[in-house]
Protein backbone atom coordinates (compact mmCIF):
# COMPACT_ATOMS: atom_id res chain seq x y z
CA UNK A 1 0.00 0.00 0.00
CA UNK A 2 2.78 2.29 0.93
CA UNK A 3 4.42 1.42 -2.44
CA UNK A 4 1.18 2.43 -4.13
CA UNK A 5 0.24 5.58 -2.47
CA UNK A 6 4.13 7.35 -3.16
CA UNK A 7 3.62 6.36 -7.01
CA UNK A 8 -0.09 7.73 -6.69
CA UNK A 9 1.87 10.99 -5.22
CA UNK A 10 3.98 10.81 -8.20
CA UNK A 11 1.45 10.71 -10.64
CA UNK A 12 0.13 13.81 -9.61
CA UNK A 13 2.52 15.95 -10.51
CA UNK A 14 2.38 18.64 -12.55
CA UNK A 15 -1.85 18.03 -12.29
CA UNK A 16 -1.99 20.99 -9.63
CA UNK A 17 -4.67 19.05 -7.57
CA UNK A 18 -3.25 19.92 -4.55
CA UNK A 19 -3.51 23.74 -5.72
CA UNK A 20 -6.96 22.93 -6.75
CA UNK A 21 -8.44 21.88 -3.77
CA UNK A 22 -7.21 24.46 -1.82
CA UNK A 23 -8.84 27.20 -4.25
CA UNK A 24 -12.16 25.28 -3.69
CA UNK A 25 -11.40 25.22 0.31
CA UNK A 26 -10.78 28.71 -0.24
CA UNK A 27 -13.85 29.78 -2.18
CA UNK A 28 -15.80 27.77 0.31
CA UNK A 29 -14.01 29.90 3.51
CA UNK A 30 -14.70 33.04 1.95
CA UNK A 31 -18.25 31.96 1.32
CA UNK A 32 -19.18 31.43 5.13
CA UNK A 33 -17.07 34.53 5.97
CA UNK A 34 -18.47 36.46 4.04
CA UNK A 35 -20.89 39.77 5.14
CA UNK A 36 -21.57 41.43 8.41
CA UNK A 37 -22.19 39.93 11.33
CA UNK A 38 -25.05 41.17 13.71
CA UNK A 39 -24.65 41.31 17.51
CA UNK A 40 -27.28 38.34 18.14
CA UNK A 41 -25.63 36.06 15.48
CA UNK A 42 -21.91 36.82 17.12
CA UNK A 43 -22.78 35.81 20.60
CA UNK A 44 -23.74 32.67 19.69
CA UNK A 45 -21.35 32.59 16.60
CA UNK A 46 -20.03 29.23 17.38
CA UNK A 47 -23.16 27.70 16.68
CA UNK A 48 -23.99 30.23 13.57
CA UNK A 49 -20.91 28.86 12.12
CA UNK A 50 -22.08 25.14 12.96
CA UNK A 51 -25.61 25.65 11.23
CA UNK A 52 -23.86 27.54 8.31
CA UNK A 53 -20.98 25.23 7.37
CA UNK A 54 -23.75 21.88 6.48
CA UNK A 55 -25.64 23.88 3.91
CA UNK A 56 -22.67 25.23 2.29
CA UNK A 57 -20.60 21.64 2.28
CA UNK A 58 -23.90 20.39 0.47
CA UNK A 59 -23.06 22.25 -2.63
CA UNK A 60 -18.95 22.82 -2.19
CA UNK A 61 -18.18 19.06 -1.13
CA UNK A 62 -19.59 17.04 -3.79
CA UNK A 63 -17.94 19.89 -6.71
CA UNK A 64 -14.63 19.15 -4.58
CA UNK A 65 -14.95 15.26 -4.50
CA UNK A 66 -16.27 14.80 -8.27
CA UNK A 67 -13.07 17.79 -9.14
CA UNK A 68 -10.42 15.30 -7.51
CA UNK A 69 -12.08 11.67 -8.35
CA UNK A 70 -11.94 12.88 -11.74
CA UNK A 71 -8.07 14.42 -11.89
CA UNK A 72 -7.28 11.30 -9.94
CA UNK A 73 -8.67 8.90 -12.07
CA UNK A 74 -8.62 10.22 -15.90
CA UNK A 75 -4.80 10.55 -15.99
CA UNK A 76 -5.42 6.73 -15.76
CA UNK A 77 -7.83 6.31 -18.82
CA UNK A 78 -6.23 9.35 -20.80
CA UNK A 79 -3.10 6.63 -20.84
CA UNK A 80 -5.10 3.49 -21.08
CA UNK A 81 -2.57 3.23 -18.02
CA UNK A 82 -4.92 0.51 -16.07
CA UNK A 83 -3.94 -2.19 -18.82
CA UNK A 84 -0.45 -1.98 -17.71
CA UNK A 85 -1.04 -1.41 -14.27
CA UNK A 86 -3.47 -4.75 -14.11
CA UNK A 87 -0.50 -6.54 -15.41
CA UNK A 88 1.60 -5.45 -12.07
CA UNK A 89 -0.28 -4.71 -9.32
CA UNK A 90 -3.28 -6.13 -7.82
CA UNK A 91 -6.42 -4.03 -8.82
CA UNK A 92 -8.18 -4.14 -5.49
CA UNK A 93 -4.86 -2.09 -3.94
CA UNK A 94 -4.78 -0.19 -7.08
CA UNK A 95 -8.83 0.79 -5.83
CA UNK A 96 -7.91 1.53 -2.57
CA UNK A 97 -4.54 3.41 -2.79
CA UNK A 98 -5.99 5.75 -5.61
CA UNK A 99 -9.30 6.16 -2.94
CA UNK A 100 -7.22 6.64 0.16
CA UNK A 101 -5.15 9.07 -1.93
CA UNK A 102 -8.00 11.43 -2.70
CA UNK A 103 -9.47 11.06 0.43
CA UNK A 104 -6.26 12.26 2.30
CA UNK A 105 -7.23 15.84 -0.69
CA UNK A 106 -10.44 15.91 1.18
CA UNK A 107 -9.62 15.16 4.35
CA UNK A 108 -7.35 18.36 4.24
CA UNK A 109 -9.80 20.19 3.13
CA UNK A 110 -12.00 19.85 5.68
CA UNK A 111 -9.60 20.26 8.56
CA UNK A 112 -8.50 23.10 6.18
CA UNK A 113 -12.25 24.66 6.79
CA UNK A 114 -12.83 23.57 9.80
CA UNK A 115 -9.33 25.51 10.96
CA UNK A 116 -10.48 28.91 9.66
CA UNK A 117 -13.37 28.22 10.86
CA UNK A 118 -11.53 28.41 14.49
CA UNK A 119 -9.45 31.39 13.33
CA UNK A 120 -12.73 33.45 11.74
CA UNK A 121 -14.76 33.12 15.12
CA UNK A 122 -11.70 33.82 17.37
CA UNK A 123 -11.09 37.12 15.27
CA UNK A 124 -14.55 38.07 15.30
CA UNK A 125 -15.09 37.87 19.30
CA UNK A 126 -17.86 35.16 19.09
CA UNK A 127 -19.12 34.85 22.32
CA UNK A 128 -19.68 32.07 24.97
CA UNK A 129 -16.87 29.23 25.14
CA UNK A 130 -15.70 27.17 22.01
CA UNK A 131 -18.18 24.25 21.88
CA UNK A 132 -15.49 21.86 21.52
CA UNK A 133 -17.41 18.61 21.26
CA UNK A 134 -19.82 19.91 18.94
CA UNK A 135 -16.96 20.83 16.42
CA UNK A 136 -15.45 17.18 16.84
CA UNK A 137 -18.87 16.02 16.25
CA UNK A 138 -19.11 18.05 12.90
CA UNK A 139 -15.73 17.18 11.74
CA UNK A 140 -16.27 13.65 12.38
CA UNK A 141 -19.90 13.72 10.32
CA UNK A 142 -18.67 16.01 7.89
CA UNK A 143 -15.17 13.65 6.76
CA UNK A 144 -18.09 10.15 6.94
CA UNK A 145 -20.37 12.31 4.68
CA UNK A 146 -18.30 14.13 2.53
CA UNK A 147 -16.00 10.61 2.40
CA UNK A 148 -19.09 9.11 1.14
CA UNK A 149 -19.53 11.11 -1.71
CA UNK A 150 -16.03 10.86 -2.64
CA UNK A 151 -16.11 7.05 -2.47
CA UNK A 152 -19.06 7.18 -5.18
CA UNK A 153 -17.14 9.65 -7.37
CA UNK A 154 -14.38 7.24 -6.62
CA UNK A 155 -16.03 4.24 -7.87
CA UNK A 156 -17.65 6.31 -11.31
CA UNK A 157 -14.95 8.09 -12.47
CA UNK A 158 -12.03 4.67 -11.93
CA UNK A 159 -14.63 2.74 -13.77
CA UNK A 160 -16.37 4.94 -16.31
CA UNK A 161 -13.68 6.11 -19.22
CA UNK A 162 -15.77 9.59 -19.90
CA UNK A 163 -15.88 11.47 -17.36
CA UNK A 164 -18.69 13.98 -18.02
CA UNK A 165 -21.21 11.00 -16.86
CA UNK A 166 -19.61 11.03 -13.29
CA UNK A 167 -19.64 15.04 -13.29
CA UNK A 168 -23.25 14.64 -14.22
CA UNK A 169 -23.87 12.30 -11.41
CA UNK A 170 -22.36 14.09 -8.97
CA UNK A 171 -24.56 17.43 -9.96
CA UNK A 172 -27.68 15.81 -10.01
CA UNK A 173 -26.73 13.87 -6.39
CA UNK A 174 -26.22 17.30 -5.63
CA UNK A 175 -29.33 19.11 -6.59
CA UNK A 176 -31.21 15.82 -4.98
CA UNK A 177 -29.30 16.46 -1.64
CA UNK A 178 -30.37 20.41 -1.23
CA UNK A 179 -33.61 19.40 -2.35
CA UNK A 180 -34.16 16.93 0.26
CA UNK A 181 -32.82 19.51 2.66
CA UNK A 182 -35.85 21.55 2.06
CA UNK A 183 -38.19 19.19 2.82
CA UNK A 184 -37.98 18.87 6.46
CA UNK A 185 -41.70 17.15 6.18
CA UNK A 186 -40.12 14.46 4.43
CA UNK A 187 -36.95 13.29 6.65
CA UNK A 188 -36.89 9.58 4.94
CA UNK A 189 -35.89 11.56 1.74
CA UNK A 190 -32.23 12.97 3.66
CA UNK A 191 -31.72 9.18 4.65
CA UNK A 192 -32.07 7.59 1.33
CA UNK A 193 -30.25 10.06 -0.76
CA UNK A 194 -26.36 10.15 0.26
CA UNK A 195 -26.09 14.13 -0.68
CA UNK A 196 -28.65 14.55 1.59
CA UNK A 197 -26.96 13.46 4.33
CA UNK A 198 -25.86 16.80 4.86
CA UNK A 199 -29.10 17.56 6.34
CA UNK A 200 -29.67 14.75 8.41
CA UNK A 201 -26.66 15.18 10.03
CA UNK A 202 -27.24 18.76 10.93
CA UNK A 203 -27.75 19.18 14.73
CA UNK A 204 -27.93 22.82 14.85
CA UNK A 205 -31.09 24.47 14.28
CA UNK A 206 -31.94 28.45 14.43
CA UNK A 207 -35.25 29.90 15.48
CA UNK A 208 -35.40 32.97 13.57
CA UNK A 209 -37.57 35.07 14.57
CA UNK A 210 -39.84 37.04 11.19
CA UNK A 211 -40.57 39.87 14.20
CA UNK A 212 -37.00 40.83 16.15
CA UNK A 213 -35.04 39.36 13.38
CA UNK A 214 -32.83 37.95 16.17
CA UNK A 215 -31.31 34.47 15.55
CA UNK A 216 -31.80 31.90 18.36
CA UNK A 217 -29.57 28.94 17.51
CA UNK A 218 -30.13 25.95 19.54
CA UNK A 219 -28.89 21.88 19.89
CA UNK A 220 -31.88 19.51 17.72
CA UNK A 221 -30.06 16.63 19.04
CA UNK A 222 -28.07 14.00 16.66
CA UNK A 223 -29.31 11.51 14.45
CA UNK A 224 -27.08 8.64 15.53
CA UNK A 225 -29.25 6.44 13.32
CA UNK A 226 -28.58 8.73 10.37
CA UNK A 227 -24.97 8.20 11.08
CA UNK A 228 -25.10 4.36 11.80
CA UNK A 229 -27.07 3.89 8.46
CA UNK A 230 -24.67 6.03 6.56
CA UNK A 231 -21.70 4.00 7.71
CA UNK A 232 -23.66 0.70 6.24
CA UNK A 233 -23.99 2.77 2.97
CA UNK A 234 -20.12 3.55 3.28
CA UNK A 235 -19.20 -0.29 3.52
CA UNK A 236 -22.14 -1.42 0.82
CA UNK A 237 -20.95 1.09 -1.73
CA UNK A 238 -17.27 0.10 -0.82
CA UNK A 239 -17.62 -3.87 -1.21
CA UNK A 240 -19.58 -3.43 -4.35
CA UNK A 241 -17.77 -0.66 -6.08
CA UNK A 242 -14.37 -2.40 -5.36
CA UNK A 243 -16.09 -5.45 -6.94
CA UNK A 244 -17.01 -4.15 -10.08
CA UNK A 245 -13.93 -2.55 -10.48
CA UNK A 246 -12.27 -5.52 -9.99
CA UNK A 247 -14.24 -7.78 -12.29
CA UNK A 248 -14.07 -5.02 -15.22
CA UNK A 249 -12.52 -6.46 -18.54
CA UNK A 250 -9.82 -4.48 -19.12
CA UNK B 1 11.77 -28.58 -24.96
CA UNK B 2 10.39 -26.65 -21.68
CA UNK B 3 7.01 -24.76 -22.21
CA UNK B 4 6.67 -21.94 -20.50
CA UNK B 5 2.57 -20.96 -21.55
CA UNK B 6 0.92 -23.64 -22.11
CA UNK B 7 -3.29 -23.30 -22.50
CA UNK B 8 -5.73 -26.28 -22.35
CA UNK B 9 -9.21 -25.41 -24.75
CA UNK B 10 -9.02 -21.59 -23.81
CA UNK B 11 -12.16 -20.20 -25.19
CA UNK B 12 -13.91 -16.57 -24.82
CA UNK B 13 -17.04 -15.86 -25.99
CA UNK B 14 -19.26 -12.88 -25.63
CA UNK B 15 -22.88 -13.09 -25.91
CA UNK B 16 -23.76 -15.16 -29.05
CA UNK B 17 -19.68 -14.83 -30.46
CA UNK B 18 -17.00 -16.93 -29.79
CA UNK B 19 -13.93 -14.68 -30.30
CA UNK B 20 -11.41 -17.41 -29.51
CA UNK B 21 -12.65 -21.01 -29.91
CA UNK B 22 -10.58 -24.20 -27.83
CA UNK B 23 -6.68 -23.00 -27.94
CA UNK B 24 -4.21 -24.99 -26.95
CA UNK B 25 -1.14 -22.68 -27.20
CA UNK B 26 2.60 -24.03 -26.27
CA UNK B 27 4.80 -21.43 -25.97
CA UNK B 28 9.05 -23.16 -25.36
CA UNK B 29 10.89 -21.24 -23.17
CA UNK B 30 13.60 -18.94 -24.49
CA UNK B 31 12.10 -18.84 -27.85
CA UNK B 32 9.96 -15.90 -30.35
CA UNK B 33 6.83 -17.20 -30.68
CA UNK B 34 5.10 -15.23 -33.71
CA UNK B 35 1.31 -15.23 -32.99
CA UNK B 36 0.13 -14.45 -36.17
CA UNK B 37 -3.43 -14.08 -37.56
CA UNK B 38 -5.38 -11.48 -39.59
CA UNK B 39 -7.16 -8.81 -37.49
CA UNK B 40 -10.68 -9.06 -35.69
CA UNK B 41 -8.42 -13.56 -35.44
CA UNK B 42 -8.82 -13.27 -31.76
CA UNK B 43 -5.06 -12.51 -31.06
CA UNK B 44 -5.41 -9.34 -29.00
CA UNK B 45 -8.42 -11.57 -26.82
CA UNK B 46 -6.01 -14.21 -26.52
CA UNK B 47 -3.14 -12.46 -24.78
CA UNK B 48 -4.81 -10.63 -22.37
CA UNK B 49 -6.42 -14.17 -21.41
CA UNK B 50 -2.63 -14.68 -20.94
CA UNK B 51 -2.79 -11.58 -18.61
CA UNK B 52 -5.76 -11.75 -16.86
CA UNK B 53 -6.91 -8.82 -18.18
CA UNK B 54 -9.78 -10.70 -19.86
CA UNK B 55 -11.83 -13.83 -18.28
CA UNK B 56 -11.50 -16.95 -20.08
CA UNK B 57 -15.32 -18.88 -20.82
CA UNK B 58 -13.60 -22.12 -20.71
CA UNK B 59 -10.59 -23.61 -20.40
CA UNK B 60 -7.07 -23.24 -18.67
CA UNK B 61 -3.73 -21.56 -18.95
CA UNK B 62 -0.71 -23.35 -17.01
CA UNK B 63 1.96 -20.19 -16.56
CA UNK B 64 5.64 -21.28 -15.59
CA UNK B 65 4.22 -24.51 -14.73
CA UNK B 66 1.81 -23.13 -12.44
CA UNK B 67 -2.11 -23.12 -13.27
CA UNK B 68 -3.21 -19.50 -14.08
CA UNK B 69 -5.79 -18.04 -11.45
CA UNK B 70 -6.80 -15.09 -9.23
CA UNK B 71 -4.72 -15.73 -6.12
CA UNK B 72 -1.47 -16.48 -8.07
CA UNK B 73 -2.34 -13.91 -11.06
CA UNK B 74 0.31 -10.99 -9.29
CA UNK B 75 3.12 -13.40 -8.39
CA UNK B 76 3.14 -14.56 -12.21
CA UNK B 77 2.48 -11.72 -13.88
CA UNK B 78 5.87 -10.13 -11.95
CA UNK B 79 7.60 -12.06 -14.02
CA UNK B 80 5.97 -11.14 -17.45
CA UNK B 81 6.11 -7.96 -19.65
CA UNK B 82 4.06 -6.46 -21.37
CA UNK B 83 2.85 -4.31 -24.14
CA UNK B 84 -0.81 -4.79 -25.46
CA UNK B 85 -2.70 -3.36 -28.32
CA UNK B 86 -1.74 0.63 -28.22
CA UNK B 87 1.15 1.64 -25.46
CA UNK B 88 0.26 2.96 -22.15
CA UNK B 89 1.83 5.80 -20.95
CA UNK B 90 1.15 9.14 -18.80
CA UNK B 91 1.35 11.95 -21.04
CA UNK B 92 2.10 14.42 -18.48
CA UNK B 93 5.62 12.56 -17.48
CA UNK B 94 8.59 12.60 -18.82
CA UNK B 95 9.69 9.01 -20.04
CA UNK B 96 11.74 8.32 -16.67
CA UNK B 97 8.88 9.40 -14.33
CA UNK B 98 6.93 7.00 -16.09
CA UNK B 99 9.49 4.05 -15.28
CA UNK B 100 10.05 5.52 -12.14
CA UNK B 101 6.15 4.66 -11.37
CA UNK B 102 6.56 1.40 -12.61
CA UNK B 103 9.68 0.19 -11.29
CA UNK B 104 7.99 1.08 -7.59
CA UNK B 105 5.64 -1.46 -8.18
CA UNK B 106 7.57 -3.99 -9.92
CA UNK B 107 10.11 -3.44 -7.07
CA UNK B 108 13.13 -3.55 -9.93
CA UNK B 109 15.98 -1.51 -9.10
CA UNK B 110 17.00 1.78 -9.83
CA UNK B 111 19.57 0.77 -12.95
CA UNK B 112 17.09 -0.51 -14.59
CA UNK B 113 15.45 2.38 -15.91
CA UNK B 114 18.58 3.31 -17.78
CA UNK B 115 19.02 0.22 -18.91
CA UNK B 116 15.94 -0.22 -20.89
CA UNK B 117 15.95 3.08 -22.03
CA UNK B 118 19.46 2.65 -23.61
CA UNK B 119 17.94 -0.54 -25.22
CA UNK B 120 15.37 1.18 -26.58
CA UNK B 121 17.29 4.23 -27.70
CA UNK B 122 15.45 7.02 -24.97
CA UNK B 123 17.77 7.96 -23.76
CA UNK B 124 18.34 11.10 -25.10
CA UNK B 125 14.50 11.69 -24.76
CA UNK B 126 13.97 10.62 -20.90
CA UNK B 127 13.09 14.31 -19.41
CA UNK B 128 10.98 14.88 -22.11
CA UNK B 129 6.97 14.81 -21.45
CA UNK B 130 5.76 11.84 -23.30
CA UNK B 131 2.85 13.83 -24.70
CA UNK B 132 5.12 15.14 -26.89
CA UNK B 133 6.44 11.93 -28.31
CA UNK B 134 5.68 10.41 -31.59
CA UNK B 135 3.99 6.99 -31.67
CA UNK B 136 7.15 5.80 -32.73
CA UNK B 137 8.70 6.19 -29.69
CA UNK B 138 5.91 6.10 -27.56
CA UNK B 139 5.83 2.20 -28.97
CA UNK B 140 9.60 2.56 -27.69
CA UNK B 141 8.56 3.69 -24.23
CA UNK B 142 6.01 0.61 -24.07
CA UNK B 143 8.52 -1.88 -24.85
CA UNK B 144 11.03 -0.41 -22.14
CA UNK B 145 8.04 -0.39 -19.72
CA UNK B 146 7.24 -4.33 -20.65
CA UNK B 147 11.30 -4.47 -20.38
CA UNK B 148 11.35 -2.71 -17.30
CA UNK B 149 12.07 -5.44 -14.96
CA UNK B 150 13.52 -8.09 -17.39
CA UNK B 151 11.04 -10.47 -16.66
CA UNK B 152 11.09 -14.18 -18.13
CA UNK B 153 8.49 -14.14 -20.45
CA UNK B 154 7.79 -10.85 -22.89
CA UNK B 155 4.25 -10.74 -24.77
CA UNK B 156 4.11 -8.42 -27.13
CA UNK B 157 0.97 -7.17 -29.54
CA UNK B 158 1.83 -5.66 -32.65
CA UNK B 159 5.19 -3.80 -31.22
CA UNK B 160 5.72 -2.52 -34.39
CA UNK B 161 2.83 -0.28 -34.78
CA UNK B 162 3.57 3.58 -35.37
CA UNK B 163 7.39 2.50 -36.29
CA UNK B 164 9.13 3.38 -39.69
CA UNK B 165 10.59 1.04 -41.65
CA UNK B 166 14.10 1.93 -39.73
CA UNK B 167 12.34 1.24 -36.15
CA UNK B 168 10.45 -1.85 -37.50
CA UNK B 169 14.11 -3.18 -38.48
CA UNK B 170 15.41 -2.26 -34.87
CA UNK B 171 12.33 -3.20 -32.98
CA UNK B 172 12.90 -6.66 -34.83
CA UNK B 173 16.56 -7.31 -34.27
CA UNK B 174 16.13 -6.10 -30.33
CA UNK B 175 13.06 -8.82 -30.10
CA UNK B 176 15.44 -11.19 -31.68
CA UNK B 177 18.63 -10.91 -29.44
CA UNK B 178 16.25 -11.06 -25.90
CA UNK B 179 16.20 -14.39 -25.83
CA UNK B 180 20.10 -14.81 -26.38
CA UNK B 181 21.09 -11.57 -24.28
CA UNK B 182 18.42 -12.24 -21.67
CA UNK B 183 17.28 -15.41 -21.14
CA UNK B 184 13.53 -13.88 -22.59
CA UNK B 185 10.78 -15.89 -23.74
CA UNK B 186 9.21 -13.72 -26.43
CA UNK B 187 5.19 -14.16 -27.79
CA UNK B 188 4.82 -11.57 -30.14
CA UNK B 189 1.64 -11.15 -32.41
CA UNK B 190 1.11 -9.39 -35.75
CA UNK B 191 -0.61 -9.41 -39.03
CA UNK B 192 2.20 -9.00 -40.98
CA UNK B 193 3.74 -11.86 -42.13
CA UNK B 194 7.13 -10.82 -42.81
CA UNK B 195 7.16 -9.49 -39.52
CA UNK B 196 6.68 -12.82 -38.16
CA UNK B 197 8.70 -14.77 -40.89
CA UNK B 198 11.85 -12.53 -40.01
CA UNK B 199 12.01 -12.69 -36.30
CA UNK B 200 9.60 -16.04 -34.87
CA UNK B 201 11.22 -19.23 -34.03
CA UNK B 202 8.05 -20.89 -33.51
CA UNK B 203 4.75 -19.86 -34.89
CA UNK B 204 0.87 -20.17 -34.15
CA UNK B 205 -1.39 -18.99 -36.74
CA UNK B 206 -5.03 -18.18 -35.63
CA UNK B 207 -8.08 -17.12 -37.87
CA UNK B 208 -11.49 -16.57 -36.06
CA UNK B 209 -10.62 -17.76 -33.31
CA UNK B 210 -9.42 -21.33 -34.16
CA UNK B 211 -5.51 -22.24 -34.07
CA UNK B 212 -5.00 -23.42 -37.64
CA UNK B 213 -1.56 -24.41 -37.34
CA UNK B 214 1.30 -24.55 -34.65
CA UNK B 215 4.69 -25.30 -34.79
CA UNK B 216 7.85 -23.89 -35.55
CA UNK B 217 8.50 -21.78 -38.54
CA UNK B 218 11.09 -24.15 -40.53
CA UNK B 219 8.47 -27.27 -40.20
CA UNK B 220 5.85 -24.71 -41.75
CA UNK B 221 8.22 -23.66 -44.74
CA UNK B 222 9.08 -27.59 -45.13
CA UNK B 223 5.49 -28.30 -45.57
CA UNK B 224 4.94 -25.90 -47.81
CA UNK B 225 8.22 -25.77 -49.51
CA UNK B 226 6.33 -24.59 -53.04
CA UNK B 227 4.61 -21.99 -51.55
CA UNK B 228 5.33 -18.41 -49.80
CA UNK B 229 4.42 -17.28 -46.44
CA UNK B 230 1.56 -15.04 -47.63
CA UNK B 231 0.10 -18.01 -49.66
CA UNK B 232 0.27 -20.40 -46.88
CA UNK B 233 -1.18 -18.00 -44.37
CA UNK B 234 -4.30 -17.33 -46.91
CA UNK B 235 -4.84 -21.42 -47.31
CA UNK B 236 -4.93 -21.33 -43.57
CA UNK B 237 -6.69 -18.49 -42.57
CA UNK B 238 -9.55 -18.96 -45.92
CA UNK B 239 -9.46 -16.33 -48.83
CA UNK B 240 -11.85 -14.25 -47.94
CA UNK B 241 -10.57 -13.23 -44.49
CA UNK B 242 -8.61 -10.09 -44.72
CA UNK B 243 -5.37 -9.56 -43.92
Amino acid sequence: MIKALKTEFLKTKRRYILLTVLAITAIEIIWFTYGDLSDDVIAQGWLMLLYQTPIVNAIIHPFLCCTVASRLCDIEHKGLMFKQLSCIYDRGALFDAKLLFGMMFITLSILIQFAAMIVYGAVCGFGRTFPLSYYGMQILFTIAITGAVYLVQHILSITIKNQAIPFVIGVLGTFAGLFSMFLPQLPWLRKIILWGYYGEMMFIGNNWSRETRINDFYMMGVSWSGFITLIIFIVVIYIIGKKLFISKEV
Amino acid sequence: MNEIVKTYGLTKTYGDTTVVNNLDLNVAQERIYGFLGPNGAGKSTTLKMLLGLVKPSKGEIDIFGKRFNSKNRISILKNIGSLIETPSYYGHLTAKENLEILRILLDAPKSNIEKVLSIVRLDNQHNKKVSAFSLGMKQRLGLASAMLAFPKLLILDEPTNGLDPAGIQEMRELIRSLPKEYGMTVVVSSHLLSEIDQMADDVGIIANGKLKFQNSLAVLHEMHKSENLEDIFLELTGKDVSL
